[in-house]
Formats: structure tokens, sequence, C-alpha cells
């Protein structure tokens, strides 16, 4: 029987659809993807859901509960007393040695009225209260001194403006400023600054959805015996290296576009109140385009590196601290988080970061930067693969 | 037709081949035969292009083994040293994407996989997943992948490694075949009887030189012995690696 040499392209096809097949029955691929479109919008959302419940935390505890606050000499500030209950506190018998209770966490916060007040108050001068407190203490156990001292300024304010009033002195005499803040950050912009770990998750999940083949049709290949046979059959080596790097990046791009839909998805039904963001099936499609090259980027790392370890084992280890380098510039992207530009538009993983974060926002980023990023991303992949596509000539491959 | 010309290829300081040199004509069963370590499995991966010679050269069917590696592959079928198949895909699936890398495809593919399992006796598990094979199995299944595409060259690194009584015969048959139609057979053994009952022409390595080569009734007249065994031992100088 006569045989013929198949051309590269069948050769590639063949090659890609059995890795693919291969893999697809090996549960580690399929776990990997799995995790990624549940695990990773958890993640995330684990942590959205911990920061809102802490503000609101905060919030119910000013408006719903009273405030209870030990008074000493309450008595002596009866309209004070009065004003603090209207702004809902709950005002208690004070502790026998208020500054011990204090100091030792009994109390958070005690005011003390002092024997001067009542006739200082009459006098219409500055009448001495004491507010014991322990500057030590942080987060909600702080909420109670602050809403008291707030209720206390707003209290002296107005009896001083009474007073003025009373002696025919227009009160904005002693108010040279008039402050108003308005915050212009729309909550989209508030969200996305919440959201600056998506480049992180989605970047991470790129790698993860590679790394087991990767691996496993290289080294995996190599330490089972079976790259030698391969390697006898009438396609070129490059042919092989590329089709495996073609099966690499279809489960890594699968991967991404799965914990963009999780994203999506989690996004609309998850249950927070503070993030308004939707991300549309539009968002979802440009995110996933824009990151293709530095999918394609990260399997050609992956499959270099694992190219040329000397076991499946090794080529883990390796691959694990792999990870690490694309969330390198991604750091520099939280600590700078500078604007889209030609000066770092083609650095691989910050510019996709850039364009996740962008897009998310809802903001639009110029297209020639968008293009820039996948160029330079692109271009470093293909150096890559032109490496690992050397280093499978050689017969050290064989091990 | 397998041409060898003085090939040689060292692994730093160990000589693995120095100068072999050998002919394995068409519708001829040639033998490798030499003890453990002698540089069979290094000869034969150089001829199937895994290995590069160090120098010397070797033609198959007229292609350069250096120069048109690709199309060397293409006619040659390759039972390599040592030889791993995919747990996760069925024998039939193994079978077949070998096959498809070697353009075949649909009935004619499938027609020439159930010949060979039913040759090779691999009906039972044909359709299994491999993971869990008997080494047997494994090598049954290699074999069946490297002969898929009934290739004009055959070379075979140890093929009757694991294989039991009846699949031993089933391979013979196999061989015997394409010996019957026209395609050349190399393979190398450590195995004396194997050699003697299949082999046309027999080359002798050791140390990585050719130490005798020659048909069996060559062998025994060269030698001085009448035994094919002695004729061995005389040729490579020792008993050592002799079974
Ligand atoms: N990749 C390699 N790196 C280093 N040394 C090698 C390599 N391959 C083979 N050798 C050495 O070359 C010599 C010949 O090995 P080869 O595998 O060709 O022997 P063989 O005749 O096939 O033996 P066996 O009957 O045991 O299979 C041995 O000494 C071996 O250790
Ligand atoms: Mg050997």
């Amino acid at each position: 029987m006569q045989t013929n040499k198949i051309s590269n392209l069948r050769g590639f096809w063949t090659i890609l659809r059995k890795e693919i097949l291969d893999n697809l029955r090996d549960r580690r691929t399929l776990t990997t993807m799995a995790v990624s479109i549940i695990v990773g919008p958890m993640l995330m959302f684990g942590f959205l859901w911990f920061a809102e419940n802490t503000v609101k935390k905060e919030t119910d505890l000013v408006n719903a509960k009273p405030i209870v606050l030990p008074v000493v000499g309450a008595d002596k500030a009866p309209n004070l007393i009065a004003w603090l209950e209207q702004n809902n506190f709950e005002i208690v018998d004070p502790p026998e040695n208020p500054e011990e209770a204090v100091k030792s966490g009994d109390e958070r916060v005690v005011l003390e009225i002092s024997d001067q007040y009542a006739e200082a108050f009459t006098q219409g001068t500055s009448a001495p209260l004491r507010l014991i407190h322990d500057s030590s203490v942080s987060g909600l156990e702080k909420i109670g001194f602050r809403t008291l001292q707030k209720t206390l300024l707003a209290y002296n304010s107005q009896i001083g403006a009474m007073r003025l009033m009373a002696r025919g002195v227009n009160p904005e005499v002693v108010k040279p400023l008039q402050l108003n803040s308005s915050d212009v950050a729309n909550p989209q912009a508030r969200n996305a600054q919440i959201l600056s770990m998506m480049p992180y998750l989605i970047v991470l999940f790129i790698m993860v959805g590679g790394m087991y083949l990767a691996i496993d049709t290289t080294a995996g290949e190599r330490e089972k015996g079976s790259l030698e046979p391969l390697l006898t059959q009438p396609v070129a080596r490059h042919t092989i290296l590329l089709a495996k790097l073609g099966a690499t990046i279809v489960f890594s791009a699968l991967t991404l576009l799965l914990v963009l839909i999780g994203i999506g998805l989690a996004m609309e039904y998850a249950p927070i109140d503070m993030i308004t963001l939707s991300i549309d099936a539009a968002k979802i499609v440009k995110t996933f385009i824009a990151c293709l090259p530095f999918v394609f980027l990260g399997c050609a790392m992956m499959v270099l590196m694992a190219s040329f370890t000397k076991s499946y084992k090794e080529a883990q280890s390796y691959l694990g601290m792999l990870m690490i380098v694309p969330s390198l510039p991604l750091m520099l992207l939280m600590m700078m988080s500078p604007q889209p530009s030609v000066s770092n538009m083609w650095i691989p993983s910050l510019s996709q970061g850039l364009i996740i974060i962008q897009t998310f926002k809802g903001e639009t980023i110029d297209s020639s930067l968008i293009a820039l990023s996948m160029a330079g991303s692109t271009l470093i992949a293909m150096l890559l693969t032109f490496i690992a596509i050397k280093l499978y000539q050689r017969e050290r491959i064989l091990g | 037709m397998i041409q060898a010309n003085n090939l040689k290829k060292y692994f730093g300081a160990v000589k693995a081949v120095d100068g072999v040199s050998f002919s394995a004509e068409n519708g001829k069963i040639t033998g490798l035969l030499g003890p453990n370590g002698a540089g069979k499995s290094t000869t034969l991966r150089m001829l199937y292009t895994a290995f590069k010679p160090d120098s010397g050269s070797a033609t198959i069917d007229q292609f350069d083994i250096t120069r048109q590696a690709e199309s060397v592959r293409a006619s040659i079928g390759v039972l390599t040293h040592g030889a791993g198949i995919y747990e996760r895909l069925s024998a039939r699936e193994n079978v077949r994407y070998f096959g498809e890398l070697h353009g075949l495809t649909g009935a004619a593919l499938n027609k020439r996989i159930d010949q060979l399992a039913d040759l090779l006796e691999m009906e039972d598990f044909i359709d299994r997943r491999a993971k869990g094979f008997s080494q047997g199995q494994k090598t049954k299944v290699a074999l069946a992948r490297a002969l898929v595409h009934s290739p004009r060259n055959v070379l075979l690194d140890e093929p009757t490694n694991g294989l039991d009584v009846m699949a031993t015969r089933g391979l013979r048959k196999v061989i015997q075949r394409l010996k019957d139609e026209g395609h050349c057979v190399l393979f190398s053994s450590h195995v004396m009887q194997e050699v003697a009952a299949l082999c046309d022409q027999i080359v002798i390595i050791s140390g990585g030189i050719v130490a005798a080569n020659g048909t069996p009734d060559e062998l025994r007249a060269s030698t001085g012995k009448d035994n094919l065994e002695d004729a061995f031992v005389s040729a490579i100088g020792s008993e050592e690696g002799l079974v």
C-alpha cells in the first residue's frame, strides 16, 4: 500500500483534535474549567459581600439601635440630655470609675458633665464637658464616640446660633465658610475601583485553564513514552508543537470565556446592592477578544517552559511559579493606576488589565491602544513560540 | 529498502554506535541481533529520524534520513523503544490517530484496524480505554499503530517484548505477510531463537559495531559453527548478553 505525506494543515488538525478529545476525558482539565466558572466569581463576590456587609452593619448601628451612653452628672444638663435622647442615645447611669471602665473596654465612651456646667451655661460662657474614650480602638467600636462627637457639635452650633440671634447678630458671621461637597464619581467608576481585582482573577484563570494541557501534551507525553512514536509520524515537528499549543489555547480561551460569563451572570443575579455594574454580552465579547492575544502569550510561555522540563512533576512546579509572572505587571497597575497610553498599552497583562477595567467600567478605550495591546502580546507570544519550536527540534526533547 | 553507511552516534564518552553499515532489502526480513547496550536501539532511532547521526548516512527508499526526514517518516512504520500509548483513548482510537497522521481515513482505516486486531488477537480490548492495559496489550496496540498504514519499511525495536505465545505467532504471521508483499522488515532483538526463526538476513551488533552480517547459512559458514547460537557467541566474542 502506498502512503502519502499529509499536509501540515491536516496534520495540525488531526493532532489538535486528538489532544482536545484526550483532555476532555481528563478529569483535571474539566475540574479546572468547572472551578473557573463557579469559584472565580464566588471568590470575588464573597469579598464584595463581606465589604458590603461591613458597611451595612455600620449604618445599621447608627440608624437603628440606640447607642448606650453612660453619663456622669446627667441631672445637671436636662436640655442636653433631652437632645441626646432625641438623637437616639440611651442615657444610663455611669460606672463607678468611668476612666477605668473605658480603659478596660467595658465601656466605649462616657460623657462627664462637670459641676460648673449649669452655671457656665446660664452665664453664656463655654460650659465644660468631658468625653472619656480610647483612641486606640478602631472600626465599628468607634462609631459610638464619633456619633456622640457629631451630635454634641450640632448642639453646640445650634445653641451658639440661638445666642447670636438673641443678641441681634446673624449667625452666619461666625461661619465664614460654607462647605458643600459633591461627589462626582459615578457609581460605575466607584464600582470599578472595587473591581480592580478582576484583572488578577481573569489573568489567573487564563493561565490555569491552559496549564494542564501545556504539561500533558509535552512533558506528560514524553514521560509516558508516546512522544517518540509521535515524532516518527510524517508530520513536521513544528506542526506537532503548534497543534499542541493550539489545543492549549483552545482550553485556555474556553476557560476565559466561562469566567467572563460567570462574572457577567453573577453581576446580574448576585444580591449585592453596592455593585451596579452590568457586564453585558457585548462587554464580554469585547473583553474576550482583547484578551485572546494574552491567551496566546500565556500558553506559549507555558508550552515553552513545559517543553524543556524533565518530568510531569517538574513541569507542574515550574508552571506554578510561572503563574506569578503575569501578575507582576498587574501589581504595577494596582499601585499606579495609570491611564491607558502608548507607553503602557504594549505591556502584556498590564494592558489587558487596563482594558478589562475600562470596559467593565463602561468607559471606552481608544481602539488604536487596544490594537497596540493585541499586537504587543501577539508579537511576544510569537517569539516564545519560535523559541519553543527551536527547542522541539533538538533530540534532547526525547529526554 | 534500508541502507546504512558508517553511522556513528556518541553520547559523551559512550560510543553507542561506532560505524554501523548494513542494508536491509525489500521482501526480506533483517534482524539486528546483539546483547544489551550493543547499540541496536540507537541505530534504529537514527534510522527513524528521532536522532541525528554524528556522522555517516543512511537512506530509506532513497530518502536521506537527515535531509529528507519527513519523507523517510512517511515511508516507515515504527515500533519505538519503550512505546507509550494514550491512556485516555481506546486501543482503536490510538491506532486510528496514527493512521490519520499517515493520511488514512474512514472505512478503509477501520477495516485495516479490524484486520490488525484480528491478527494480533486484540478483539477483547480494541474498544476499551487503554488505562490499565497489560504490557503485552500495550505492545499490541503499539504494533498495530506501527503497521496500520502498511508501511513499505517496517522498523521494530524488540517487538516481542511482553507478548505471549499466541501474540508472538500472530506477530510472526504479520511480519511474514509483510515480507511476502515485498515490504522491507528490520527488527532488533536479543533473542536468538526469534531471529533464527524469522530472518533472512542477520546483522550482529556488539559494542556499537557490526560484528557479523549475513544469512544464517553464511554466518554458520564464516564462523565455522553448525549451530547459530555458537555462531553468535563466536561473532561477538563472548557469551555475554545471550538469551
Ligand atoms: N539518550 C542516551 N543518552 C546517553 N546514553 C545513551 C542514550 N541512549 C543510549 N545510550 C547508551 O548507548 C549504548 C547503546 O544503547 P542502546 O539503547 O542502543 O542499546 P541496545 O542495543 O538497544 O540495548 P538493549 O538490548 O538493552 O535494548 C548504551 O551504553 C546506552 O547506555
Ligand atoms: Mg534497545
